[in-house]
């Protein structure tokens, strides 16, 4: 599931994986997913010129083609 | 003992040869079978057969390019922990999928993911590919910041360098027929150097990379030997033609 998929990779990749959490907003058309993760670790998930971000996005959208929902994905801070 | 191989060029044959039997250059002989067809619209494989001088300390890999690798056995903890990582990923996507050590090269560590639904794990212009590539490469900076991981499947990137290639001759004899300069897709910096070592060698064009940031577009510029013009702003040369 999407929310299993983004909660991974944020966790792979910060210093403080305890402090990750994902929240799910559900629309009709798409999901919207809430990434909140430590504030040191901000720059791990969005990365230079949002490149990671970029790609949890794409692969994010590649899994969501599967259940036919959009899903965006928002980083909070 | 001999084996045949293929390249794009005789070098890369050679190369690929000496990979596959881990071998040096200097432990085998080489006979060109088919030098392969010159052209710009189609460069096929240059074909070679090796023979080994040694037979006895060689043990041939059982591997061949266009079939799925067998996995690399007692791969270490950064591998392990890094084809586990691409795994869980596609898994979580909702796909599911083996991944392979396809290749050890000096700090490259090559991975094939074998699954069903390779097309949507190479994405449109192999975009999902290239996440997955980069997320891949900063978990692995964690563990080991000297690695590079390459991740493929069903040899999508060296069918991609070969299309780009073909696309880039192709798209040079235009400009060479209309003398007008051309404008390719925007590329990252690994596909932009292809085309412009590839069309190094072609005479009467010269190419440039134009725009700002990681995507770069190159232009393919007519370049005649007999009014070459040293100025070097793309928009003036335009107004010559």
């Amino acid at each position: 599931m999407e929310k299993d998929l983004v909660e991974y990779i944020a966790k792979s990749l910060v210093d403080d994986p305890d402090s990750v959490s994902v929240s799910m907003v559900e629309g009709e058309k798409s999901t919207i997913l809430e990434l909140r993760v430590a504030q040191d670790d901000i720059g791990k998930v969005i990365g230079k010129h949002g490149r990671i971000a970029k790609a949890v996005r794409t692969i994010l959208s590649a899994s969501a083609t599967k259940s036919g929902k959009r899903a965006v994905l928002e980083i909070l801070d | 003992m001999t084996r045949d191989f293929e390249g794009k060029t005789e070098q890369e044959a050679i190369d690929n040869a000496a990979k596959e039997l881990s071998l040096d250059r200097e432990n085998f002989d080489v006979e060109i079978v088919d030098p392969g067809k010159k052209g710009f619209f189609k460069k096929s494989n240059v074909k070679i057969r090796i023979h080994l001088h040694n037979d006895k300390n060689i043990e041939p890999k059982k591997v061949q390019r266009s079939e799925p690798v067998v996995p690399a056995k007692n791969e270490n903890d950064f591998e392990k922990s890094v084809i586990d990582f691409v795994k869980n990923v596609i898994e979580k996507m909702g796909y599911s999928a083996e991944v392979q050590i396809a290749y050890r090269k000096d700090n490259k560590l090559g991975l094939n993911i074998v699954s069903s639904n390779s097309a949507i794990i190479i994405g449109k212009k192999g975009k999902n590919l290239d996440a997955l590539q980069l997320l891949a490469n900063v978990y692995a900076g964690q563990l080991d910041n000297t690695k590079k991981i390459i991740v493929d499947a069903e040899n999508y990137r060296i069918r991609h360098e070969e299309q780009l290639v073909r696309m880039a001759y192709r798209t040079a004899v235009q400009v060479k027929k209309t003398r007008k300069s051309k404008l390719l897709e925007p590329m990252n910096p690994f596909e932009r150097r292809l085309i412009h070592t590839a069309l190094n060698d072609v005479v009467d064009v010269e190419t440039k990379s134009e725009g700002e940031g990681l995507y770069k577009q190159v232009r393919i510029i007519y370049k005649g030997s007999s009014q070459r013009s040293s100025d070097s702003s793309v928009s003036s040369r335009d107004d010559l033609l």
